[in-house]
């Protein structure tokens, strides 16, 4: 899904990099950690709705699991990459770290489009992904997760799959499961909520009141909706949102200058989260070019979409009035940009903080399902919020004394966990 | 008072920082709308500790307002904004189905995360305490209306301590609804959008022995007391103290009763009368194991112990004397064996702790502060060892309602020819002329074994005169509202939601101290009913005869209702505490 010549893998790499030099590590730790530890590589055939067969492309890195059970999402896209899939592994290992929930990282793709496949086709994608690693994954060794174009219902197929090789129920297996079958309460909300939660104590720490406060958020699928509702809850408004639009392969970014009103945005949406943009510019949204929503005259931005965003370029466009950048998205930032942002002095919350709340959830899902004891939605969230703030104060602190970069911080504090882990263990 | 009757907000007080102990705050909030007429009084208290005792000490005692933290009314709002609560606040369902729906709802996720930080941190006993718009209000004390539950919070499980304080959290919003909440509305004539609920979240002040967490001793001080005993005054006030936790003043069950102007004075009964009216039993905060999983009880953390285990516990010796039979005296201290009193003389009389010089300090002090007759609630902690000074937590502080100006009654005019009932114990202030229901337990057929009886029975007259829009005239025997149904008729308030006048009398049968001191006769003085009290050996009574004369309108096998042709007139003056009721 890597657009030009962007490499998300290389820059994982050189964020690591940068971070192994002020950590000082030793030379075979950074040999094992800029890489995954494992990686499955392999072809799903499947017999289409039209008689025909067609071959997809999967894979699974596992970029390390010195902390626990890898774990991480499942992603379907048509410009899937070993590469993409490799970094947001390796995130995911810096994330679970950075939140301390004993879990390493772990990334999955199949190269597919769901919007040209039927649903029995992609169950078929799903059991056979299954099929080819049911043996390299599993409550204990690598857990997978819900991501880009899957959902909970891929997960259930998953399962279904992988209990029938094994014989026996494993609900601690996958996460992102529904509620009732083994799925957590507040899990789809977690993303979206820790997003928030993070930037409720940045503005604590800025002296910002958030109901005095604007957001812009790149995006509308689940993470972008929920973060926009809790957001509102604590009084913020948001004036922007930009989504794709299936139809036109294209992204649109949607103003309403009193704040968009949630529920009647998504009472307008398709299931991969695309705003219909003839009913919005009814409902008197005004409808922009999709990188509008940079643009905007607010205090916070939330890149709540993919990956490279706010690029060297696009960086000059942030508004002087933003302060606060969440990244409710996998880098979404160059590190071009992140210089400028350092230099600006905007209080950036990364990803790796950012958008904890999702594998802290499934965590939890995953303990839940391994007790096969179900907590109530309080008990989830009262927890992540916790959790998040706890990652959030640790990392912020680190910047403080260091006088250093907020991704830095929270990578410094990752990097050095997972080392740690891989000494412990005898690994190095 | 008008500064002080501004309603607070919580905007205004420092923000929650998830650790109820450690921040240099001792009062905090969560949301920003308001925090309710016990977390004002609570404020209050603390400024007047601020102005009074700035160092937050009193001849050795350490005194302070126990570390708290307040849900904003915003909170509840948001509550009942995102959970499909209509069935549970229309009205219809009982008290458990209204508490069951809340405790399924979802707390607001904004905020959840403060409390789970709070769990984590602190592992000692909390108080859960409403603190609605309406309860407390300078006008309208709904004192004791709402639910409040004491948590012991110390199983090692955070999860757990969690699940019990979100529980207890929702169990106080759910009391908002609840039959008692309901009934008391309708009587002030308010309706449901009129209240909110926030919620206080504070330390217990006490101490633990084996399974039990309790303070020494707990008081309510008032400055104004409308039953003095000569030689006090009624502006000399009265204290009430207890052994262990508040509930037994709030209950009006036995305590130590007294004029802080005269601290050694000998109470006004006999030897053995003391004998049978000390203070028996304490309530605590139950820290070992739970007897049952009962969410919707208020006590359900709570525990009783006899005076045996106080005095195993060392809680004993600051607050109790010594019968001596073959002096037949009382003797101070524990220095003898013999059946013990709890009569605080220790700590009231002696001056190694100088409890009754503090509360006195701080009724003054909080009278400047408000500019009317307070009431005050405190607890103290007094460690069997001394290893630390005293500790006394300020509760509350709230006004007392004064009476207006009205026509003075004379002792003469008690004994005027043609009247249906006379007392010199009245409360209230002015005079009615508009009741003609007048609704009455039968004297002939009264026994104690059949107040619950009695309940449901006015229960369903009071409800054909809810339904007729109609106010009426209750007479009772021993204490109304009694949560020990061998005292009195222990109904609640919605079930004589529709008595504008009150009096409660007594029997030979039924020969009780009657309600002074509980949160019920609180509440009666706040809805400014008018209140007689007679005693069947006094110099006063009630016509009885006349009134068993009139047709019944309505009758059950105990309580009776009839419906005069010519209202009664009900004249009280509060000055004098006389009243009279002409026929």
């Amino acid at each position: 899904m890597s657009s030009g010549s962007f490499n998300p893998f290389e820059m994982a790499q050189a964020q690591f990099d940068n971070i192994a030099e002020q950590l000082d590590l030793e030379p075979g730790m950074r040999q094992l950690l800029r890489n995954p530890l494992r990686e499955y590589h392999f072809l799903i055939p499947v017999r289409m709705d039209d008689g025909s067969t067609q071959v997809f492309r999967g894979f699974r890195c596992q970029h390390n699991d010195a902390r626990g059970p890898s774990k991480g999402g499942i992603r379907f896209h048509p410009q899937e990459t070993i590469d993409t899939v490799r970094a947001l592994s390796m995130w995911m290992t810096w994330k679970c770290a950075t939140v301390d929930i004993p879990l390493g990282g772990g990334k999955g793709g199949v190269i597919c489009d769901p919007h040209h496949l039927s649903a029995r086709e992609q169950e078929q994608i799903c059991r056979g992904w299954v099929r080819q690693l049911a043996r390299n994954v599993g409550p204990v060794q690598d857990v997978p997760a819900p991501d880009v174009m899957t959902n909970a219902q891929h997960m259930l197929w998953m399962l279904d799959e992988y209990e029938h090789i094994h014989g026996g129920h494993a609900p601690g297996f996958i996460t992102g499961k529904p509620v009732g079958m083994g799925g957590s309460l507040g899990r789809t909300e977690a993303t979206g909520y820790g997003v928030i939660f993070t930037v409720r104590e940045a503005l604590r720490e800025l002296g910002i009141r958030p109901q005095d406060t604007l957001a812009s958020v790149q995006g509308f699928g689940n993470v972008a909706q929920y973060a926009i509702r809790l957001y509102n809850q604590l009084g913020g408004k948001v004036t922007c949102v930009s989504s794709w639009d299936q139809g036109d392969q294209t992204s649109y970014a949607f103003r309403k200058q009193n704040g968009v009103d949630i529920e009647e945005l998504v009472s307008i949406t398709d299931r991969f989260g695309g705003i219909d943009k003839n009913k919005a510019e009814g409902l008197g949204y005004q409808v922009l070019p999709g990188d509008a929503w940079i643009e905007e005259e607010v205090d916070i931005l939330i890149p709540a979409a993919l990956e490279n965003q706010i690029t060297g370029e696009t960086v000059l466009k942030i508004s002087q009035r933003v302060k606060v950048i969440a990244e409710g998205a996998n880098g979404p930032t160059t590190p071009e940009a992140d210089q400028v942002l350092f230099e600006r002095g905007v209080y950036l919350i990364p990803d790796v903080l950012a958008n904890a709340g999702g594998v802290t959830c499934s965590y939890f899902e995953q303990v839940q399902s391994n007790m096969n004891y179900f907590w109530e939605r309080d008990e989830v969230l009262g927890k992540l919020d916790v959790k998040m703030t706890a990652a959030f104060e640790a990392v912020s602190e680190l910047a403080k004394k260091r006088g250093i970069y907020q991704r830095d911080a929270a990578f410094m504090i990752a990097v050095d966990r997972v080392a740690r882990a891989c000494r412990d263990r005898g690994w190095i | 008072m008008n500064e002080k009757s501004e309603p607070l907000r919580a905007a205004d007080l420092p923000v929650f920082r998830r650790d109820l102990f450690g921040g240099p705050d001792p009062i905090t909030a969560i949301g920003v709308d308001f925090i309710g007429g016990k977390a004002t009084g609570l404020v209050r208290a603390a400024r007047v500790l601020e102005a009074a005792l700035p160092e937050g000490k009193f001849k050795g005692i350490a005194v302070s307002v126990p570390s708290l933290v307040v849900l904003a009314t915003d909170v509840f709002d948001a509550f009942l904004d995102r959970n499909d609560l209509a069935a549970a606040t229309s009205g219809e369902l009982d008290d458990e189905r209204i508490a069951n729906a809340f405790l399924r709802a979802d707390f607001p996720s904004e905020l959840i995360g403060d409390l789970r930080g709070l769990i984590e941190k602190v592992k000692t006993p909390l108080a859960v305490r409403s603190s609605s718009l309406l309860e407390d209000a300078i006008n309208e004390p709904f004192a004791g209306v709402y639910g409040t539950k004491m948590i012991p919070n110390n199983q090692p499980a955070a999860d757990l301590r969690f699940k019990r304080l979100i529980e207890a959290v929702k169990f106080v919003y759910a009391s908002t609804f609840f039959r008692e909440a309901r009934g008391y509305r309708s009587v002030a004539g308010r309706d449901r959008y009129d209240e909110k609920m926030a919620v206080i979240i504070q330390e217990v002040v006490g101490q633990r022995f084996s399974d039990r967490f309790y303070p020494t001793i707990s008081g309510v001080a008032r400055s104004l007391n409308y039953y003095p005993v000569p030689p006090a005054r009624p502006e000399q006030g009265v204290v009430d103290l207890a052994l262990g936790l508040g509930k037994t003043i709030v209950d009006g069950d036995h305590c130590w009763t007294y004029s802080p102007a005269f601290p050694n004075a000998a109470p006004p009964f006999t030897i053995q009368d003391l004998l049978k009216q000390t203070q028996t039993e304490f309530w605590a905060v139950n820290m070992g194991r739970q007897p049952e999983f009962d969410p919707l009880t208020e006590e359900e953390y709570l525990s009783r112990a006899g005076l045996a285990e106080a005095e195993l516990d060392g809680a004993l010796f600051p607050v109790a004397s010594t019968y001596d039979p073959q002096s037949d005296r009382v003797v101070m201290g524990m220095g003898r064996t013999g059946p013990r009193v709890v009569d605080f003389a220790p700590t009231i009389q002696m001056p190694d702790i100088p409890l009754n010089d503090l509360v006195k300090q701080l009724l003054q002090s909080c009278e400047e502060h408000l500019g009317t007759g307070v009431e005050i609630e405190f607890a103290l902690s007094i460690d069997a060892l001394r290893r630390d000074p005293p500790r006394f937590g300020f509760l509350q502080v709230r006004p007392i309602i004064e009476f207006g100006d009205g026509e003075e009654i004379t002792a003469e005019d008690l004994r005027a020819e043609g009247l249906f009932a006379s007392s010199d114990r009245a409360l209230g202030h002015g005079v009615m002329d508009s009741i003609t229901d007048v609704v009455y337990v039968r004297p002939d057929v009264f026994a104690r074994e059949h107040t619950r009886a009695i309940a449901g029975e006015i229960d369903v007259l009071n409800r054909a005169l809810k339904a007729e829009g109609r106010e009426c005239l209750l007479i009772s025997f021993g204490r109304l509202g009694s949560s020990d149904p061998w005292l009195g008729v222990p109904v609640d308030w919605g079930q004589i939601s529709q008595a504008r006048a009150i009096v409660e009398a007594t029997l030979p049968d039924m020969d009780v101290e009657l309600s002074q001191g509980s949160h019920f006769f609180h509440n009666l003085t706040s809805l400014k009913l008018a209140y007689m009290n007679v005693h069947h050996a006094g110099a006063f009574r009630i016509d009885f005869e006349w009134l068993d004369g009139q047709p019944a309108h309505a009758e059950s096998e105990r309580v009776r209702h009839v419906r005069l042709e010519q209202p009664l007139t009900v004249a009280i003056d509060g000055r004098n505490m006389r009243g009279v009721i002409s026929k």
